[in-house]
């Protein structure tokens, strides 16, 4: 077994694995950074991709302020997650509307609730991007206020606070 | 059952097969990585076992492997090399499925993006797949024959 002639060869494919990843990354609408973040206690895990939905500046980062504004009575909580998370558990009074089926779920959430109505969109917590992906979304619509409570039904319910 | 096993590894034809299958599942597998590679990078996380800043370059470059080594095979560039890249990643995969088995570990961030991919497999099925793979990529290895279908000026 020449292993010197296999080392080479290996060599060039990887080589070239490595260079056409790097270009092609580059150039990709879907490209990621060369570094992400993926400590939890620094918000919502992103790989930073150029269509990156996280948005740091909706961050509801405490539970406390969560519930405070809960309590107010003025905002429309939204949860992201699928149905049947959903109907396992949610913050009581909440909206569901599954990333997923946004298209079909729309057109009634515009005919029920104002774009100035206040909201804050909820999911899985900080290892799960679907709420941002779900205040984007409802900001494309026209929504003004939206805001995303990044630790989500998990932490909700950790916290003793009622849940439906 | 020895005389089964040489014939296997000196067929032509079972090593061509299983270069082929090799390379159209690296090809396919890389494809959804290379156009998501944020939501492949979110699975890298979900193993829980590499150094976060790792996380990135790992979900950049590891599909390019998978797709490079994959079409080395198909056409039949630098066939030893390219399967030995394949067995390489094989065990790499049945060492990281095995360590989340043994140690209970299962990521589900709950999240749209990666059920819609259809990241979310068990662990145990994976585990067989990948040792079915290997098994494919020993043969293709270790075959000393004169291997059918390569670019002929390349090995």
């Amino acid at each position: 077994m020449d292993l010197k002639k296999l080392a080479k060869e290996i060599s060039l494919l990887l080589g070239v694995a490595v260079v056409l990843a790097l270009v092609v990354n580059y150039f990709s609408l879907t490209g990621i950074a060369l570094v992400g973040r993926w400590d939890t206690s620094q918000g919502v895990i992103t790989a930073h991709a150029k269509n990156d939905v996280v948005v740091d500046k909706l961050n509801i980062e405490n539970v406390k302020i969560a519930k405070l504004i809960y309590d107010s009575g003025k905002t429309l909580f939204v949860d992201a997650r699928s149905r049947d998370n959903y109907d396992d558990g949610h913050i009581p009074g909440a909206v569901s509307m599954p990333v997923g089926e946004f298209n079909n779920l729309i057109d009634s959430f515009i005919d029920q609730h104002s774009v100035d109505q206040p909201i804050v969109t909820y999911c899985s917590g900080r290892t799960c991007a679907d709420s941002h992906n779900l205040a984007r979304l409802l900001m494309d619509f026209g929504f003004s206020d939206v805001k995303v409570f990044i630790d989500g039904f998990p932490e909700w319910k950790a916290e003793g606070y009622a849940i439906e | 059952m020895n005389k089964v096993m040489k014939n296997a590894l000196e067929n032509s034809w079972i090593e061509l097969a299983s270069r082929w299958i090799l390379g159209l599942t690296f090809i396919y597998a890389s494809y959804h990585k290379i156009l998501a590679p944020a939501d492949f990078a979110k699975i890298v996380y979900g193993y829980d076992l590499f150094p976060h800043i790792a996380i990135n370059l790992i979900a950049i470059v590891l599909p390019f492997m998978e797709l490079v080594a994959g079409l080395a095979l198909i056409l039949g560039i630098y066939p030893r090399s390219a399967v030995l890249i394949i067995n390489g990643m094989l065990v790499a995969f049945i060492i990281i499925l095995s360590i989340n088995l043994i140690r209970g570990h299962e990521f589900d961030c709950g999240c749209f993006s990666i059920k819609k991919a259809g990241y979310l497999s068990s662990t145990e099925p994976m585990l067989v797949r990948d040792i079915i793979y290997l098994i494919l990529g020993i043969q293709a290895f270790f075959f000393r024959g004169l291997r059918k279908g390569c670019v002929p000026f390349r090995h």
